[in-house]
């Protein structure tokens, strides 16, 4: 009898992970991966709450899937130690005691939601609106503290029963006021930037007009975004524009940088200047030069003036040419930062190297070529990466500048998504046409994050 | 100069001549370039200190014969964009009503978030902070209708708070990075002679980091300030026509279709809605060079 209790705790401990030292470890990464679950889903099904048909089904489904694993778990745990289950043995159990409390509440206004109304209207509007919220994700929100408890209650009886008792408390318990103060980052980076991009590229493949439906279309949303001209037109003027602006302000970035560099006198004064425009909303830039180059008042005019008289100078009105006048503008903005990055760079080179250059009798533009460039590889990635995500990102500009016109010359891709999302009422081309945007980004930013942390996961323990 | 001890013969670099071929190549492309920069902020102002009549004559590029102030008043108080005849005002006074609580609350949770990953590494933590950089780069359009659901369901959508809260999520990876970092190169010892004397996390935060870390605290605040300030998709996507914040009803002013172009009171518009984060840039100088760099550099 002794003998199979004792083999059947080997086993909860090999099934657990539980080899020496191991189990901290696979606990608190078993506790991490529920996390990113939990907020995984709480994200998506607070998002498809607002659907009203999918909502039911995330409730139902999302949470039970690993509330059964721990439920297993938990049996696994109370049948191998019979008796461990006291709900007064270590913090972790009064922590599960205090998310069944939670669960209680939440049940009772999400049940009894409609009798408890006098109450709650004591509390004034917040009143209404959490017994709102609770006639929605009462049931789910229950069953997932439901959830917290069962895990904290098995992890506490296997911490008691573990060689080293209290160990996992203490990984656990220990900077919990850290990790609590975490907690909005991690439901912005799970619940916003993770759910909100994959409900997005979910939301892409259905047949969302006016709100969001979950009628499944497949990629008719994409075969119909590249078979609009609009489109077409948005991503030529986007790589054009993408092109020419990361050449150009790369080029022109490092040159003044390099300028700048030659041990000058009043560098902070030609530093602030080449930087203001950096300060100016997009909005402001986009407007200036509407100004400047309005072909009856602007440079086009005051050349005329001069004597010249056919001199034709007017790339807001000309079809072909409208993306260059929205380059001019975007280049006036953004290469005093680019300058600002380049000369860090170009500081951070070591000072030795320059002597090098010197004794060798190597001209000055080759050692910045040859030299001095290749050694600020890194900076040059990372200008790069920030750079392409900024031209993605091109759509004040070209609102304040030219509205897209004249005609539909001058849209880019992130101003057909604002326009299908908000004013088109085609909430599923919007998608669309974002995913691809997202997927433009990717294919910078994947080879990038290769290169940069490809090498060795970085450990901080 | 680095050899004082030396100094029996001439140290330092030879001496040049001022008007050099290199001094005069590298002096006179720098003064052509920043003359081009300056001649929009140039235009701007003349052209708002401009009457109407003058501006027909032509050339934008000629000081006002006649200086005159009312395109600003009208700029100000009485510019219609739609049906409200208020200027710019109204939209000011919205942008600071978004402006300081989003710039307190973001820089916040910011700092604790950066102070928590430097400080109080626990496992995990990681990964939340690399999703964020990574949504950092993701293009906004693709979260835009996501939030735009959450705050309808909280029931913020067209308000101020949804739009500070929009702020806070966004500003939060840059802000991160831009504290963690700082955080990590504050001495280790200082934080372990502080848990030895009994400080927790809030303890430790409130009396070592806050106080030492107050130039980082003005930078994400530079940052902040010029960023929200600027900002038009998140002003045109979350809010109502009357909560607009400036820059939306700037554009809104100049490139409304109704009615006569007013050329200068449009540019006094513009020079308005930029005066903020221009006074901003012009008075931190050089915290805000390292504001950007921060970001960018390190990251």
């Amino acid at each position: 009898m002794a003998e199979s209790a004792n083999a059947g705790m080997a086993g909860a401990a090999a099934t657990l992970g539980g080899r020496n030292g191991n189990e901290g470890l696979f606990l608190t990464s078993l506790f991490t991966a529920l996390a990113v679950w939990l907020g995984l889903a709480l994200g998506l099904s607070g998002l498809l709450g607002g659907l009203g048909d999918y909502a039911p089904w995330a409730t139902i489904l999302l949470p039970w899937i690993p509330l059964a694993v721990a439920a297993y778990a938990a049996f696994n745990m109370v049948r191998t130690h019979p008796g461990s289950v006291n709900f007064t043995g270590n913090r972790l159990r009064g922590y599960a005691i205090g998310w069944l409390v939670i669960a209680a509440v939440l049940l009772v206004i999400a049940v009894a939601g409609q009798p408890l109304k006098p109450v709650m209207d004591l509390l004034g509007k917040s009143g209404q609106i959490i017994v709102d919220f609770c006639a929605d994700y009462g049931y789910f929100l229950a069953a997932c503290c439901v959830l917290i408890a069962v895990g904290l209650l098995a992890t506490g009886a296997r911490d008691e029963a573990s060689e080293a008792p209290g160990r996992v408390e203490r990984t656990f318990v220990q900077k919990l006021t850290a990790k609590v103060s975490a907690i909005p980052m991690a439901l912005v980076a799970i619940g916003v930037f993770t759910g909100g991009t994959i409900w997005t590229v979910i939301f892409s493949f259905t047949n969302s007009k006016l709100l969001p439906t979950t009628k499944w279309v497949g990629l008719d949303q994409y075969v119909r975004l590249w078979g609009e001209a609009r489109w077409i037109i948005s991503i030529k003027n986007l790589a054009i524009y993408g092109v020419c602006s990361l050449v150009l302000s790369l080029v022109i970035g490092f040159i003044l940088a390099a300028l700048l560099d030659q041990k000058i006198r009043f560098e902070n004064t030609f530093r602030t200047i080449l930087l203001y425009p950096f300060a100016l909303s997009f909005i402001v830039t986009g407007l200036v030069w509407q100004w400047v180059l309005n072909p009856d008042f602007g440079v086009q005019q005051v050349v005329r003036s001069l004597g010249w008289t056919d001199f034709v100078f007017d790339p807001l009105y000309n079809q072909d040419i409208v993306i260059f006048g929205i380059l001019i503008a975007g280049l006036w903005q953004g290469t005093g930062f680019i300058m600002c990055l380049m000369l860090a760079g170009l500081r951070g080179i070591d000072e030795d190297i320059w002597k090098a250059a010197r004794v060798d009798g190597i001209p000055m533009w080759r050692t910045y070529l040859f030299v001095v460039l290749p050694m600020m590889r890194p900076v040059l990635i990372t200008t790069l990466v920030i750079i392409a995500s900024g031209i993605v990102r091109l759509y004040d500009l070209v609102v304040a500048q030219t509205s897209g016109g004249p005609g539909i010359a001058s849209e880019v891709p992130a101003k057909y998504v604002y326009d299908k999302m908000f004013l088109g009422q085609n909430l599923a081309q919007g998608f669309a046409a974002s995913t691809m945007m997202l997927l433009s980004v990717f294919i910078v930013l994947v080879p990038w994050a290769y290169l940069e942390f490809g090498g060795g996961k970085k450990n901080n323990e | 100069m680095s050899d004082a001890t030396l100094a029996i013969e001439p140290s330092g670099p030879k001496p040049k001549p001022i008007f050099s071929r290199r001094n005069i190549i590298v002096y006179g492309s720098l003064i052509v370039i920043c003359l081009y920069y300056l001649v929009p902020l140039y235009v701007m102002v003349v052209t708002s200190l401009k009457g109407m009549p003058e501006i027909r004559l032509g050339n934008i590029f000629s000081p006002p014969l006649e200086i005159t102030f009312q395109p600003w008043v009208k700029a100000w108080a009485e510019a219609c964009t739609g049906l409200n005849c208020d200027g710019l005002s109204r939209g000011f006074w919205n942008s600071v009503r978004i402006l300081i609580p989003s710039v307190i609350v973001s820089i916040i949770i910011a700092s604790v978030n950066g102070y928590a990953l430097a400080n109080w590494r626990f496992k995990g933590a990681n990964i939340f902070f690399t999703i964020l950089i990574f949504g950092s780069f993701i293009p906004y359009q693709v979260m835009l209708y996501p939030i735009v659901i959450i705050l309808r369901e909280i029931g913020l959508y067209g308000s101020l708070t949804g739009l500070v809260i929009v702020h806070t999520i966004f500003g939060m990876p840059i802000l991160t990075l831009l504290f963690r970092n700082y955080f990590t190169s504050v001495p280790e010892e200082l934080f372990k002679a502080a848990r030895i004397d009994g400080a927790g996390f809030w303890g430790i935060y409130f009396r070592i980091m806050l106080p030492m870390s107050l130039p980082i605290f003005v930078v994400a605040m530079i940052l902040q300030v010029t960023g929200i300030w600027n900002d038009f998709l998140f002003g045109v996507v979350y809010t109502k026509p009357d909560t607009y914040p400036m820059t939306v009803q700037l554009n809104n002013i100049v490139n409304s279709v109704q009615g006569v172009k007013e050329y200068n009171v449009n540019m006094a518009a513009t020079i308005i809605t930029g005066l903020v984060p221009l006074t901003v840039y012009f008075i931190s100088g050089k915290l805000f060079v390292r504001g950007i760099a921060a970001g960018a550099v390190k990251g």
